[in-house]
């Protein structure tokens, strides 16, 4: 198996586990591509980004005579790592968001007497906090967008330049 | 209804006809080719993410979101608050979780994103079906407000004739921007209006914390004196009770905002017409900045609505408070009959006007194209037909859409139909989102799982919205004499959301156990197909 990231929020990582499958009937079945057998070494998939974002340029990362098993390897091994960096972002930044939403209505409803605490003059806790989201939303946004840029889009960029060879416009035509 | 001179009454008739005459040529010079269905459906993917973000948060900021968020607001304070920040928060939820692999799943329609691994009609069929069940509603509720809106703008003596005249005018100019500007034209009117209503939302927003001096606190006083509350106006509860049965009320319609809004079609559709996956991030993060920032100035109308105007007066026009926008411009002006007050009334109902028309042209396009392309192209030529065919069906389901929407806005317009959002939305929250979050990062997703998501969600909104309290039962409900309000509650979230991602999973596992072949099939093809889910790779 490949490695799996650690899970900042475990609970939310078991819903995360339901919600795409992974607790499902088919766990086993090839999920991830196996490693052992092609005998590369286990931090492959972790490494393959850094070496990707290098470019094609790269020596070692063009082996033009390589057998096909390895191409499919490390295509496999390319979308790995991308569906997990995904899977990471997705699931820090949509229960970021939802959470801290859901606890918000939550302490409004059953918790009145905290949030209508007066913070200055007429501005009471509840209304401060609402309108704080909004503000820190654009922020949010901003953060999303830089590391999807980072942790994401080179992957994304590596995983098309493989499956696409011939073309460089072929990977973003539909 | 509005004491105001007949100069203001011409100078806002000569406003609503420039706005629809620039309009219809906008969408007549950028109007697709006749025989191309890309151009036609997405148009180019022309657009520049600014472009497209705008359109996005046109499309989201509908006539209801602006009329009744500021109404609510004005009238219960700190329930509208919540609400403001729910529909924001709707569509970064939107952005963060669907919208990068929805754009490289889906080309037109929310069915080809669905049927992308799945062959088969029934899943066409399904996907038209839950299409039409969440954008019909919405199209109704806000046909039939534009016929009492525009009569109260225009202060036309209250008659049958005059709304349903209104509903009519509408509706043509409507199915004329769907059906020949396709997606670049109502793009373009999504901008326009966009354009104008921050615009305006930013003098008025100016002008009541200019009235207070620019000083919170006093806006807030003045709000809970004026709206008649007291301190409670700043609390939760004003609207559905501070009983425990309101609060999880309350609860359940935020969740049922959060996760409904942003999934309805008419929105997602504007994804496909993204260039790439950075194009799609970009144009979210424009969209999601002006919604947000639209929020922030609703709450300040809305608060300031409350405090300048007052409840009585507001649900002395409307109960719901849906007129609360325009009764606050009228009082920002300056003395009745000023030159302020006839121009800031006037933008004010430009805006209102054109937002009413952006936004039904948007659902009414949503609804045709997936008429033609789901219904038409897919299941009944099972994907054989000529994109030029296509096309022509696309401009007359446009106009069967546009048309029966009249029919049922003209049927129901003397009724309460504000429920019919809430429809829409439970439909978003319990059918679609299940279904696209399952298809998108489900593997074991299999196609009876599909059907009972999409049917079983929508099925269980709509039943248990028929017998909930907002439909009989309370004085504000459609039928307040009647009383079959079995479901004791106004949105159908809290249990019909469970329900619908229930169903998807276990009609999943049963496709695992009674069909294993077709299941393992299906996830070999969800595996090929990852690289261009996720990298949009081919």
């Amino acid at each position: 198996m490949v490695r799996r990231l650690k899970h900042p929020f475990p609970f939310t990582a078991r819903i995360r586990a339901v919600v795409e499958g992974q607790a499902m009937t088919y766990a086993d079945e090839h999920r991830y591509p196996p490693s052992a057998p092609t005998g590369w070494p286990e931090s492959y998939g972790h490494d393959a980004p850094r070496y990707d974002s290098y470019g094609r340029q790269a020596p070692w990362n063009a082996p033009w005579d390589a057998p096909y098993a390895h191409e499919t390897h490390r295509d496999d091994a390319d979308l790995a790592a991308l569906r997990s960096a995904y899977r990471l972002l997705r699931r820090i930044s949509t229960l970021t968001a939802l959470g801290s939403f859901v606890v918000y209505v939550v302490l409004s409803c059953y918790a009145p007497g905290l949030m209508g605490s007066r913070v200055t003059g007429e501005l009471s806790l509840g209304m401060a906090l609402g309108i704080l989201q909004l503000v820190v939303t654009f922020a949010a946004v901003f953060w999303y967008g830089r590391s999807a840029q980072r942790s994401v889009d080179p992957l994304a960029r590596a995983v098309r330049e493989r499956t696409v060879p011939a073309g460089r416009n072929a990977g973003m035509a539909r | 209804m509005n004491d105001f001179s007949s100069g203001t009454q011409a100078l806002v008739l000569v406003l609503f006809t420039t706005l629809v005459t620039v309009t219809l040529l906008m969408c007549v010079m950028a109007g697709p080719d006749r025989d191309d269905l890309a151009n036609f459906y997405t148009g180019y993917l022309s657009l520049t993410p600014l472009k497209n973000g705008l359109a996005i948060a046109g499309d989201y900021i509908s006539a209801a979101t602006v009329l009744s968020t500021t109404g609510i607001i004005a009238l219960s304070g700190y329930d509208g608050y919540v609400l403001a920040v729910s529909t924001a928060l709707s569509l970064v939820l939107l952005m963060f979780l669907l919208a990068e692999p929805l754009r490289n799943a889906g080309r037109f329609t929310m069915g080809d994103v669905l049927a992308r691994n799945m062959s088969g009609r029934a899943v066409r069929i399904a996907a038209c079906v839950v299409t039409l069940s969440a954008t019909l509603p919405f199209l109704v509720v806000q046909l039939s407000g534009a016929g009492s809106l525009l009569t109260f703008i225009l202060d036309i003596p209250y008659a049958a004739g005059a709304r349903t005249a209104c509903i009519v005018i509408v509706g043509t100019l409507m199915i004329i921007y769907a059906a020949i500007g396709g997606m670049r034209g109502t793009a373009l009117i999504q901008m326009i209006k966009i354009v104008l209503l921050l615009g305006t939302s930013i003098v008025v927003a100016a002008l009541v914390l200019n009235r207070f001096d620019w000083s919170p606190g006093d806006i807030l006083r003045a709000a809970q004196h004026g709206s008649g509350a007291g301190p409670a106006y700043l609390q939760q509860g004003l609207q559905l009770g501070t009983s425990t049965g309101g609060r999880l009320d309350f609860v359940s319609l935020q969740i049922t905002v959060i996760l409904g809004v942003a999934c309805l079609p008419h929105i997602t559709m504007r994804l496909y017409s993204a260039q790439d996956v950075p194009a799609v991030r970009r144009s979210m993060s424009w969209a999601v900045g002006t919604v947000t920032a639209f929020c922030l100035l609703v709450i300040i109308m809305g608060t300031g609505a409350a405090a300048l105007v007052g409840s009585q007066y507001i649900t002395a026009a409307d109960p719901h408070g849906r007129t609360s926008v325009l009764m606050l411009s009228q009082m920002l002006g300056g003395p009745p009959g000023s030159a302020g007050a006839t121009t800031l009334y006037s933008a004010v109902a430009g805006m209102v006007f054109i937002t009413l028309l952006s936004s039904v042209a948007g659902m009414t396009l949503a609804a045709a194209s997936s008429l033609a392309h789901d219904l038409f192209a897919h299941a009944v030529r099972r994907g054989q037909a000529e994109p030029r065919t296509e096309m022509t069906v696309a401009a007359w389901t446009s106009v069967a859409v546009g048309i029966v929407a009249i029919g049922l806005a003209t049927m129901v317009q003397n009724w309460d139909v504000g429920v019919l959002t809430t429809a829409a939305i439970c439909i978003g929250a319990s059918a679609v989102a299940p279904a696209l979050t399952y298809s998108l990062f489900w593997r074991g997703f299999t196609r009876t799982g599909l059907l009972a998501t999409l049917y079983g969600g929508a099925a269980c909104a709509l039943l248990l919205m028929v017998f909930s309290k907002a439909v009989s039962g309370t004085p504000s409900a459609v039928f307040p004499h009647a009383d079959f309000d079995l479901f004791p509650m106004q949105s159908t979230g809290l249990v019909s959301i469970p329900f619908g991602y229930l169903s998807g999973w276990l009609g999943s596992l049963l496709d695992h156990r009674r069909r294993a072949a077709d299941s393992r099939e299906q996830r070999r093809l969800y595996e090929e197909s990852e690289a261009r889910l996720l990298a949009a790779a081919q």
